[in-house]
């Protein structure tokens, strides 16, 4: 049964329980049995009389932010258009047909796949060998990793990034030094009468903090990218929080697609979204549109931003420094690590690198994984 | 539109509020389903304002619990006098009551100083507007803490046992959307985004607010602060920030929005410098005429 219009069903009750059906087969609108309830009480009450009316209390019931609008809009139309079309479009559940074909051609882009490439990775790798294949894999420089070594890297990757860092939080707990507890000193010593034997103190406790990350994946950083993503994936199971994005002409949010619990569907995923994989750089444009769009939500005075690039950019310098400026006036710290830092005789020369370079507190490289190691002592330091 | 919706817009107006259809709609839809309500949107749009709307037209008390980081339980939900406390168990020294006794005693409702969220849920009379502003400054531990109450309307003292709630408070959150919220707190709300005022729903609250303003200033102004929500500035007006200038200006006896006064109360306005440089370098005459 063609299940995208209203007169399909023989009754109304039917027709918005449909309605609830079809926003969760055909979006990502998290939708359960609660709001076909609901819905179901607000088509009662005489909502369902006029459309507007009802396009209105249906958003404020299924959305949960104002991005997911124009999707509920989208669906509203379809399903209680008022004249059935003999062509009904369906919008298209994410993960469906059309991935594998264009997945391919960017993943071979972040240099994952692409076999004639690895051959020669492997000769470079086994070069680097030392004493202990461990050892020797953490101050490999990424873009010479073996894809065979990769499994490696991972089990190490995850090992050593389990333990991050935290801070100071302004709630207080109970804690051995700080300030008196009345309430708990004061239970504590009811049987002692008005005698305090024992003091509960509290204090400030530690908390995680925030992180933003912004990846370069443009042309120059190709090499890179895919162990940098896979870095900020072994982060966000590490970190409670993380928002990730991707740039290089265009800035992509990829934090919903980092949450995924295996590495190489994220990927795939992620490499749908951003078209822009090994593309030109505008690492100023990026970060005006990250600032307009992200830096309220995603700034506040508990995060640290990373930035990995490689600062070869082609913008305008004067816009980067302006937008580095004001994420900086909103982060805790700033981080920028840059792969080629760890190329002897690395000048920060590059444009875009030398008008950043002043506005950000820590600079560091990020061209292998003991460098991307140091990080923890950079993020503990705060 | 409704007929339904259309009586409480009409109610809204007569109350002094401006309401569109939109939240007029979500605002009978929250309590025809008794579900809490989420609004979100840049600062100064009325969303805490919103939660004066429904208390004023239910006529029932607004009971306010603003929030922000390490706000804890002890402010938000309750907390023991202390000083009572103490000076309670000192009268009783003597007393020959068992420890449990005393207990029972310095833990009884007496002792109890309630915040707002416990205000909310022993409020006698009638079922009160629980206003719970700026969530999204309160960190997730808090978030988390307001699941619990905003399911089951019922929260546990340790020291007293359970509070069910004895009528179900109207609940409206508001955040600025700082941080995004969970979606377990989402999800257990209707949510509302609250956009800019477009230019008529504006002129109509700034000439509710001051009907004795000049109506060319009025809109002139309306217009302008329009314009000035277009620049991208680090931080637009709000309906709010519209209010104060329109004050301002009505106090300075203005008749028309001339260059000088724009200069001159800019600050009522836009309320960081980088702004106030950015619009004042641009041809504010040029700005003014198109304006008009």
């Amino acid at each position: 049964m063609n299940t995208t219009h209203y007169t399909n069903y023989d009754s109304i009750n039917e027709a918005v329980v449909g309605f609830n059906d079809y926003c969760r087969t055909s979006s990502e609108l998290g939708i359960g049995i609660n709001h076909s309830k609901e819905a179901l009480i607000a088509a009662s009450q005489g909502f369902i009389n006029d459309r507007q009316s009802f396009r209105y209390g249906l958003r404020s019931l299924y959305c949960t932010c104002q991005e997911e609008y124009p999707v509920f809009d989208k669906l509203f139309d379809i399903y209680w258009r008022k004249k059935k079309h003999t062509y009904s479009p369906t919008t298209r559940k994410k993960g469906s047909s059309n991935i594998t074909k264009k997945s391919k051609g960017s993943v071979v882009m972040m240099g994952f796949g692409d076999t004639e490439k690895d051959e020669d990775q492997k000769e470079d790798a086994r070069n680097v060998t030392g004493a202990n294949r461990m050892e020797s894999l953490k101050y490999t420089d990424f873009s010479k990793v073996s894809s065979i070594d990769n499994d490696l890297l991972d089990e190490l990757v995850e090992k050593l990034l389990r333990q991050m860092n935290q801070r100071l939080k302004r709630r207080l707990s109970t804690s051995r030094d700080g300030r008196i507890d009345l309430r708990r000193t004061i239970r504590k010593n009811l049987s002692h009468g008005d005698d305090f034997v024992n003091l509960v103190k509290k204090n400030r406790r530690l908390e995680k903090y925030r992180l933003n990350i912004l990846l370069d994946v443009s042309g120059s950083m190709d090499k890179y990218s895919f162990y940098l993503l896979k870095f900020i994936w072994s982060l966000k199971s590490n970190f409670r929080q993380i928002e990730a994005f991707i740039f290089s002409t265009k800035l992509v949010r990829i934090t919903d697609h980092v949450d995924q619990a295996e590495v190489s569907m994220a990927m795939i995923q992620m490499s749908q979204h951003a078209d822009n994989w090994s593309s030109g750089t505008k690492i100023g444009e990026c970060l005006l549109d990250f600032n307009e769009r992200y830096g309220k939500r995603v700034l506040n005075g508990k995060s640290i931003t990373i930035i990995l690039s490689d600062g070869l950019d082609t913008g305008d310098p004067e816009v980067l420094s302006t937008e580095v400026q004001k994420i900086k006036l909103r982060t805790n710290k700033l981080v920028w690590l840059n792969p080629l830092k760890g190329m002897k005789g690395y000048q920060p020369l590059a444009k875009g690198m030398k008008t950043a370079l002043p506005l950000v507190d820590t600079f560091s490289s990020a061209h292998n994984l003991d460098s991307l190691l140091e990080l923890e002592n950079i993020l503990s330091h705060v | 539109m409704i007929p339904e919706v259309t009586r409480l817009i009409e109610r809204f107006d007569q109350l002094g509020y401006v309401v569109e259809e939109e939240l007029a709609t979500v605002l009978l839809l929250m309590l025809k389903l008794e579900k809490p309500l989420l609004l979100e949107g840049p600062p100064g749009v009325g969303k805490t304002e919103a939660a004066h709307i429904i208390a004023n037209h239910l006529d029932t008390k607004l009971i306010r619990l603003q929030c922000y980081e390490g706000l804890d339980i002890n402010s938000a939900v309750y907390e023991w006098n202390y000083q009572k406390q103490l000076l309670s168990i000192k009268i009783n020294e003597e007393a020959q009551l068992t420890s449990e006794e005393k207990e029972a005693h310095i833990f009884s409702e007496d002792f109890l100083l309630k915040r707002p969220l416990l205000q909310a849920i022993t409020a006698t009379e009638k079922a009160p507007v629980l206003l719970i502003d700026e969530i999204d400054r309160a960190d997730e531990e808090f978030e988390a803490f307001l699941l619990e109450l905003l399911s089951a309307f019922q929260m546990s003292i340790p020291e007293m046992g359970t509070i069910k709630a004895t009528h179900k408070p109207i609940v409206v959150l508001t955040s600025n959307r700082t941080r995004e919220l969970s979606d377990a707190l989402k999800r257990r709300c209707l949510y509302h985004w609250v956009e800019y005022p477009d230019f008529q729903k504006e002129l109509n609250i700034i000439q509710k607010h001051l009907p004795e303003l000049d109506q060319q200033l009025t809109s002139d102004l309306v217009r302008f602060v329009q314009y000035l929500r277009d620049l991208k500035l680090d931080k637009s007006p709000g309906i709010a920030e519209s209010i104060d200038w329109a004050n301002g200006l009505a106090a300075l006896g203005a008749r028309s929005l001339s260059e000088e006064y724009v200069k001159a109360t800019l600050g009522c306005v836009l309320k960081s410098d980088n702004d106030i440089e950015y619009v004042k370098s641009q041809q504010l005459e040029e700005v003014l005429t198109n304006v008009e």
